[in-house]
């Protein structure tokens, strides 16, 4: 590989480390940092309400003219519910008025579809303007360099944001068949929640606005901002910003949901109490919007993996199977990216929903929504499979990778046996015979895998095979060169042994602790794994300095398995997307608001697992359907010049060696 | 002779001789760290190992995969003990049929090998093997139907949840609790740190331990019937019971939850279980009616006390003794 493409590769795994600490290392300290700025508002809000109470009472006119409250959520200094003025209704109770429906289908299921399909099209286009960005970043980067493979990155980054203007506007529509949805069939409890959240609401829209502008200046003003070095520093300015007011705009709509699940700034009859900031960052508020950020790049990912997946199986020159082979090296890449932090950000939404009510924490992962978890562990499986699976093949069109190649199958053991103990039950299905034959309820092997200690040990040893996997890929046709390859090399096994070494003692030693302090284990297992990866990546690459290459990347002799590998994640992950979705709202059962507002609805009730499957998997074809539609139209536009593409499109860089 | 077939022979023969010679020497009643059937597994594979690796054996992908997934089979059918229920030896054994389809396919070239013998077999260049597979097919697919509509007079399956989530309040014997902040009035240390002190204790200690003495009597009064003498669900009559008592020395019953959820689950029996644990056919009476609320925080203590589990505690909101009052 030339030194050039080196760079550009180095520019790009820093440029994905240093977005991916970006959200992820505040999203980790926040927790601290809104406790530590949560107590001085209390204390400020508390001085300020005995100050009220005392001029009041001065004053001596009978009654109080404002009324105090107790949140239901938030505490002052000495554990006691904090007091708020009473600034809105109370909660209403819900009956057969204010709800609607039509003969066809449950009003539920038309508003999950609703929802659902809205959260895939603004996950899919909160995602790429942040591959955009850092693609376009690459690109300038690199321009000086490598300006073959400069001009590739800008026009990667400039295709991927004509689909997205599309699926853009196709997002706003399904937004605002969501919004008829609520409003028509749940009008009782949508006038509730536009009473809480009606400041919100109308910023919402406004940043909507914003999002709006900046999205076309960014893209129409592409080619005419690319002229100069200045202006296109501008324009790339501009994918910040579209990124930063997108982020601001899904963590406002993530508050609604939040809200819904664990209330908070109201009092428990319902009512504001007038901070609006209280109701918005709610507990969960923080994990979930971390989480879903990390979701909708691997989301993305997968979808733009996805198209130039199909692209490649169905290209009809060697250049254009170039192309999309190497469009879906970029977006297995990020996806990857995300995919390895997602885990811990779940973990980290589940100590906070187990923070705020022990019983939901019961209630999905050890009583009615257990099983529901099993499937989701099925389903993460697949994906750490899909992502390895096109790893190693990725690494078999690789001249000197055979170096490597030897220790996949020890990988994919190692990958089998951890998913083996991560997705067995605790409670197994069996008849009364197979009891009797196992001799109780519990296996006394393998029944020792249903507990977290086993379940943390796993998915982190999965985790850090993969990111081996991928440290192995990147060095693949390299030859090491550095006077300290053999230190560097002792380095990275030892990190990978001992971090292999420290997680299994850790999972071990969790069985012989109680159990509060078990669940701290998973912080030093989930920092061991990500001290391979940050360190690993780390060394690996400082190793790739004057190394020499055995041979370049065969840009579109990508295997087929490793493609159809790519169509697995995709569509797997859209599946979990919703299944996690329907888990994180179906547990607040039966009602709208937990503890709040009760749903009074027919629909009120929680579906078979069976039943949810087939919603989750009409929705995931319903929304790829759509996707296929999306693409089909971003296409339109670039049609008649694909057909004379070779005169624009440059071969890449290795293959020009 | 042909090396692919001597390797067929090997994994062959050997697994008739280990499985009927070798095994029974493994399996003795009482199982001790060598001779057991994990050792003799191992032993298994690294007799093929070495055979494969002395000999030279080099056998095609094709047949590397069907060792594979072979092992993995005779691993979960017959070396795991005791026998796994069938839902989860089909879930293994598809977990296992994954790994052995990304081991074949880890590249183009192991995957092109692997789908070679498949391909000719298909488009009639081995003719033997089709015919195997022309009369085998249809003789497996039949047998599978007839093993299928067969009757069966087995209970089916069912789907329960076993650790239901508590009512955030419980009332017994006239008093409510709330379960997230009520804790046991006789946990006199949190962690039950007395347990290897016993019986040199001090007055502090001998005021716990007669807790849980008395706990201990209580629960051999009333629930060893079932849950055993040691604890581990295996009473006289848990067998007739379905679902069987919870196994208190299994890390994901006692060990995961709060001596609330113990009190609230003690007292208000298989009755009292809310909707989600439907059908409501657990056993359990509620203790309510014939325990006052003391002897049930004490059989729960010396539940965990003998056990060595400690009770779940979130934050700092357990660790304050004798609090056990209700509202």
């Amino acid at each position: 590989m030339s030194g050039k493409n080196k760079l550009s590769i180095k520019a790009f795994s820093l440029g994905l480390l240093l977005a991916m600490a970006m959200y992820f290392v505040p999203g980790m300290t926040s927790d601290a940092i809104a406790k530590e700025v949560s107590a001085e508002q209390v204390f400020a809000e508390e001085a300020f309400a005995k100050e009220v109470q005392a001029e009041e009472a001065l004053e001596g006119e009978g009654e109080a003219e404002v009324e105090w409250s107790q949140d239901v959520f938030y505490k002052d200094w000495e554990g006691n519910p904090l007091k708020g003025p009473v600034s809105g209704f109370p909660a209403p109770e819900l009956g057969p008025s204010d709800y609607n429906n039509y003969e066809f289908a449950p009003s539920r299921m038309l508003l999950w579809v609703a929802n659902q399909q809205h959260l895939y099209f603004g996950s899919f286009v909160l995602a790429v303007p942040i591959f955009c960005m850092l693609i376009e970043f690459i690109g300038i980067r690199t321009k000086e360099e490598d300006p073959v493979m400069s001009a590739k990155y800008d026009r990667l980054a400039h295709d991927l944001m004509k689909v997205s203007l599309t699926a853009y506007s196709w997002t706003a529509i399904l937004g605002g068949i969501l919004l008829f949805t609520f409003i028509t069939l749940f009008p009782g409890f949508f006038k509730y929640m536009a009473g809480i959240f009606r400041p919100v609401m109308h910023v919402y829209a406004l940043m909507f606005l914003a999002e709006s502008g900046i999205l076309y200046v960014y893209y129409y003003g592409w080619d005419r901002m690319s002229e100069d070095k200045f202006l296109k520093w501008i324009h790339c300015s501009l994918a910040v910003l579209l990124n930063l007011v997108g982020t601001v705009l899904m963590y406002l709509a993530n508050s609604w949901a939040t809200f819904m699940q664990a209330p908070g700034g109201i009092d428990s009859e319902g009512r504001f109490l007038g901070n609006i900031w209280h109701v918005i960052h709610s507990t969960l508020w923080n994990p979930v919007g971390v989480h879903r950020i990390l979701g909708n790049i691997v989301f993305g990912g997968g979808i733009v993996g996805a198209y130039a997946a199909y692209h490649y199986l169905t290209a009809k020159n060697e250049e254009e199977k170039a192309h999309y082979d190497w469009v879906c090296y970029v977006a297995m890449f990020i996806c990857i990216f995300g995919l390895i932090p997602l885990p811990f950000a779940g973990y980290w939404l589940m100590k906070e929903v187990y923070a705020f009510r022990q019983q939901m924490g019961i209630t999905l992962m050890g009583g009615i929504m257990a099983w529901l978890f099993i499937i989701q562990a099925v389903m993460i499986g697949l994906l750490f499979f899909a992502a390895n699976s096109y790893l190693h093949n990725g690494m078999a069109r690789v001249k000197g990778s055979h170096r490597y190649m030897k220790y996949c199958k020890y990988m994919i053991l190692l990958l089998i046996l951890c998913f083996t103990m991560w997705m067995t039950p605790h409670t197994i299905v069996m008849t009364p015979a197979e009891l009797k034959a196992m001799g109780g309820a519990q296996h006394p092997i393998i029944g020792h895998f249903g507990v977290m200690s086993a379940k943390n040990t796993a998915v982190n040893l999965m985790i850090t095979t993969t990111i081996l996997c991928f440290l192995l890929y990147q060095r693949a046709n390299k030859k090491i060169n550095v006077p300290w390859a053999t230190v560097g090399n002792c380095w990275i096994a030892a990190i990978f042994v001992g971090a292999a070494a420290n997680i299994i003692f850790l999972g071990i030693y969790g069985y012989f602790l109680p159990a509060n302090q078990r669940v701290g284990l998973s912080v030093p297992q989930v920092t061991t794994t990500l001290t391979t990866l940050f360190a690993g990546t780390a060394i690996n690459i400082s190793m790739f300095k004057d190394s020499e290459s055995y041979g370049d990347i065969q840009w579109g002799s990508q295997s087929k398995v490793g493609t159809y590998a790519i169509f697995l994640l995709a569509i797997s992950f859209t599946w979990l997307m919703g299944l996690m979705g329907y888990i994180r709202s179906a547990v607040r059962l039966f009602w709208h608001v937990t503890e709040v507002v009760r749903d009074n609805s027919v629909d009120a009730y929680t579906l078979t697992i069976g039943e949810a499957g087939k919603m989750l998997t009409f929705n995931t074809l319903f929304v790829w359907t759509q996707f296929v539609v999306v693409f089909w139209v971003g296409s339109l536009t670039g049609k008649s010049v694909e057909a004379k593409a070779p005169e624009g499109v440059p071969v890449p860089a290795q293959q020009q060696q | 002779m042909n090396k692919a077939l001597v390797s067929f022979l090997v994994f062959v023969v050997g697994l008739a001789v280990f499985h009927n010679a070798i095994f029974p020497i493994f399996t003795p009643k009482e199982v001790g760290w060598i001779l057991n059937r994990y050792v003799y597994f191992l032993l298994f594979v690294a007799y093929l190992l070495v055979t494969h690796f002395t000999l030279r054996l080099k056998p095609p992908i094709a047949m590397m995969a069907l060792f594979v997934w072979g092992l993995g089979f005779y691993f979960y059918k017959w070396v795991l003990y005791p026998p796994i229920p069938w839902t989860l030896f089909i879930t293994y054994m598809v977990m296992w049929s994954i790994g052995t389809f990304l081991y074949v396919s880890q590249d183009p070239e192991t995957f092109r090998d692997f789908r070679r013998p498949i391909v000719k077999t298909i488009v009639g260049e081995y003719k033997f093997a089709q015919w195997v597979m022309l009369i085998g097919m249809p003789i497996l697919v039949g047998f599978a139907t007839y093993n299928s509509i067969y009757p069966s007079y087995e209970e089916p399956v069912e789907l329960r949840t076993v650790h239901p989530a508590p009512p955030a309040t419980t009332k017994v014997h006239g008093k409510t609790y709330p379960l997230e902040s009520t804790n046991n009035p006789f946990r006199i240390d949190e962690q039950d740190n007395y347990k290897d002190s016993f019986p040199f204790l001090d007055a502090e200690k001998e005021e716990y331990m007669k807790y849980v003495t008395e706990g201990g009597t209580i629960f051999f009064q009333n629930c060893h019937y079932c849950h055993g003498d040691q604890l581990n669900g295996l009473g006289m009559f848990s067998h007739v019971f379905n679902p069987t008592p919870a196994n208190f020395i299994d890390p994901g019953t006692i060990a995961m939850l709060q001596e609330s959820f113990l009190f609230w689950r003690v007292a208000k029996g298989g009755p009292g279980l809310p909707n989600e644990s439907t059908p409501w056919s657990s056993a359990m009476p509620p203790w309510e009616e014939h325990l006052n609320t003391e002897e049930i925080w004490k059989v729960i203590l010396f539940e965990y006390w003998y056990t060595g589990w400690h009770p779940r505690t979130f934050g700092t909101e357990g660790s304050t003794a004798g609090s056990g009052g209700g509202e």
